[in-house]
């Protein structure tokens, strides 16, 4: 298997000024030097992707995520290492895609087609399935100023595909689309993928990178931290998310962590035969089991549970905070098990566990992340499966 | 596929010479569209059109011929209106040129900033895109030669070379200020401010003899003095010896190329950066 990307030890520094500078003031010597930062957006990255592969890069905002991407579609060098692509690029780094604001939408596609490397005439022969394919005949002669971000992309993403590219770069556009375009969009990336075109893919939305990914990886504050199969990557960029909420709750929402007082030794979800299992079918009684630790004695100990949706939207949270657990001594193990009915869409979930004190604003401890996979009812959408019966009354002719 | 070449090969952020002569080779289809995309941006709504693109050079020779001859009494030969057309022809190709050539990098940052292609076809569009309009003036000197007794002579030879040398020292002017450009924020106010100073410098409305003192010398170094003679000496003539002014225009036009290739080798491909 030959590779279609290679990075050696790519990483890119960038330097932030904080007042541009300019010839007359660095001529003049009115101050001593533009103010400025270096930071390394993303640094250390081996990586290889085979000629055909489906590949995806998670990381929160600001990881650097689109800086790999940019690297790859060779629009900036990097600073360190090195970085190769073999066949034909087609780029679509973030909302813009690179259009000329003061032309039309079919000039635009013969300077992008141009860019991609098309000549007139291929540009010419494709130009009326680009139009159709981004539905937009009645704006094709418009300025795309005048064009909604949708439409932007929608032209974009036609033109990037109908250039037949050997590697495809989709940064996190297409979630600018309507869900109708983002099923045609996943409908063409998937016959793209069956035809051999290399699709490496950036988005927030794990559901898609699950569907659409072989392999994925994570990178967290420049630094890759995760490469493998994508659900075992998700699983790995939930650590990271839920290590980070600590963090992120401490100084926010008013509540406090408090080290030390509560070790998680377990959690794990368990299917409707008692076994720990990863895969649940719409509507199943499943139960959550978490095993800690009290290290010093506590009064009143609160166990709760959020559930995420694969976007990262929590559709659930509960906890005991009404009846909590009485007075636990230290070295007292203390198991719990929450049961619900996973009554949800289709969709890869993640749940965290959480140990409070009674007064709900000191955090305990926090369990690693939970990752499940639900198969749902073919008819459910949204965000959860409330298993609405359609009853029909008796038709009745009048 | 192990076999065929990389197409995107980045160590390091310069691009070798050759590989960028390469890449802009194989860019020419997109400096086609782009030089013609800027000619209809720049034209299309304006309500006489293509006409615009006549009307203002001859409208300033117009009006500068006017006021020069009446209020400053300036005199050339063979006719005031005419030797300051010719004079005009090369210069608004020049000025209207780095213009939008300087910052032609900052202001397309729509498409640099999501799609690489050698950086230096945006000014080099510029260049092409305003071509047509030079032309036009060219001819209509040529044209209006004859009405002033003017015998065209092998001398009309002279225009080529005379073009030629406008089109390097424009564009080596345009290459570096847009690299420049990227960084230096002001280069934009710069270009435009010296634009304005620089009129006055170039002997348009004035014969270079009528200059003396720090004008002179000012004239002297100045690299469009050399293009204007050869100019006038293709057409409307009555330019005195004109060898060392085109040497040092064509000083100016090869330090440029080089500065040119040099910023543009070393820092187009973290132009985006900036961006
Ligand atoms: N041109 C630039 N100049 C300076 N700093 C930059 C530039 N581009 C990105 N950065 C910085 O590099 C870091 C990584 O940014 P990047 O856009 O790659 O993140 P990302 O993973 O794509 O994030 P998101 O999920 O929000 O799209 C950020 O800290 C950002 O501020
Ligand atoms: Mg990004």
């Amino acid at each position: 298997m030959t590779n279609a990307i290679e990075l050696a030890g790519a990483g890119k520094r960038f330097t932030k000024y904080e007042d541009t500078p300019m010839i007359l003031t660095s001529a003049l010597r009115v101050r001593n030097r533009t103010r400025r930062e270096q930071l390394w957006a993303v640094r250390g990255v081996d990586l290889e992707v085979a000629e055909g592969e489906s590949f995806g890069i998670i990381g929160r905002n600001g990881s650097g995520k689109s800086t790999l991407m940019t690297m790859m579609a060779g629009i900036t060098a990097p600073t360190e290492g090195s970085v190769r692509v073999w066949g034909r690029v087609a780029p679509l780094i973030s909302v813009g895609v690179g259009f000329h604001r003061e032309l039309t939408g079919r000039e635009n596609i013969y300077v992008n087609g141009a860019i991609l490397g098309l000549s007139r005439r291929e540009i010419t022969d494709r130009l009326e399935s680009v139009i159709d394919f981004a539905g937009i005949e009645g704006f094709i002669d418009t300025p795309v100023k005048f064009y909604s971000s949708g439409m932007y992309v929608r032209l974009g993403f036609s033109v990037a595909v109908h250039a037949q590219p050997q590697v495809l770069l989709v940064d996190e556009v297409l979630a600018v689309g309507d869900l109708a375009f983002q099923v045609k969009c996943f409908e063409k990336m998937n016959e793209l993928r069956r035809e051999g075109t290399t699709i490496v893919m950036v988005s927030h939305h794990l559901g898609a990178v699950r569907r659409m990914c072989g392999r994925v990886l994570v990178v967290d504050r420049g630094i890759p931290r995760f490469l493998g199969e994508a659900p075992e990557a998700i699983a790995a960029f939930h650590e990271i998310l839920s290590s980070s909420t600590e963090v992120l709750e401490d100084h926010g929402s008013g509540t406090r962590f408090e080290p030390g007082v509560v070790a998680v030794r377990s959690a794990e979800l368990l299917g409707a035969d008692g076994e720990p299992t990863g895969h649940v079918e719409a509507g199943e009684p499943v139960s959550v089991r978490l095993r800690a630790e009290a290290l010093t004695d506590i009064e009143e100990v609160v166990v709760g549970i959020t559930l995420f949706a694969p976007d990262g939207t929590p559709v659930y949270a509960d906890s005991n905070a009404l009846e909590p657990f009485q007075d636990l001594g230290a070295g007292t193990e203390l198991t719990c098990t929450l049961s619900f009915r996973a009554q949800l869409p289709t969709g890869s979930y993640t749940a965290v566990l959480r140990v409070d004190r009674g007064d709900l604003r000191t955090n305990l401890a926090q369990s690693p992340t939970i990752s499940f996979f639900v198969t749902g009812r073919h008819t459910v959408a949204g965000h959860a499966d409330l298993e609405a019966r359609i009853a029909r009354e008796e038709p009745v002719r009048r | 596929m192990l076999a065929t070449a990389p197409t995107i090969d980045l160590q390091g952020e310069s691009t070798s010479p050759g590989r960028l002569a390469r890449q802009l080779w194989e860019a020419r289809e997109l400096f086609l569209i782009l030089s013609r995309k800027e000619f209809h941006v720049r034209y299309r709504r304006a309500s006489f059109g293509i006409l615009w693109a006549l009307a203002l050079p001859l409208l300033q020779a117009a009006v500068l011929a006017l006021v020069f001859s009446k209020v400053a009494h300036i005199r050339a030969a063979p006719h005031y209106a005419v030797f300051v057309l010719a004079g005009m022809a090369p210069w608004s190709y020049f000025s209207m040129t780095i213009s939008a050539g300087s910052t032609a990098v900052v202001d397309s940052t729509d498409l640099s900033s999501k799609v690489y292609f050698p950086r230096a076809v945006l000014p080099l569009a510029q260049l092409a895109a305003n071509l047509y309009g030079y032309l036009v003036t060219v001819a209509i000197v040529l044209l209006l030669c004859p009405l002033f007794h003017v015998g065209l002579g092998p001398a009309a030879l002279l225009l080529l070379p005379a073009s030629i040398l406008l089109l390097a020292l424009t564009a080596g002017f345009c290459l570096t200020a847009s690299a420049l450009h990227v960084y230096f924020r002001d280069v934009r106010y710069i270009v435009s401010a010296a634009l304005m100073v620089w009129f006055y410098v170039t002997p348009v409305v004035y014969p270079a003899g009528d200059a003396s003192g720090k004008l002179r010398l000012l004239l002297e170094l100045n690299p469009m003095t050399g293009i204007l003679d050869l100019f006038r000496t293709a057409t409307v003539g009555g330019v005195g010896p004109m060898a060392v002014p085109v040497l040092i225009s064509l000083a100016w036009t090869l330090g440029l190329l080089t500065t040119a290739t040099l910023l543009h080798c070393r820092y187009q491909r973290v132009f985006a950066d900036l961006l």
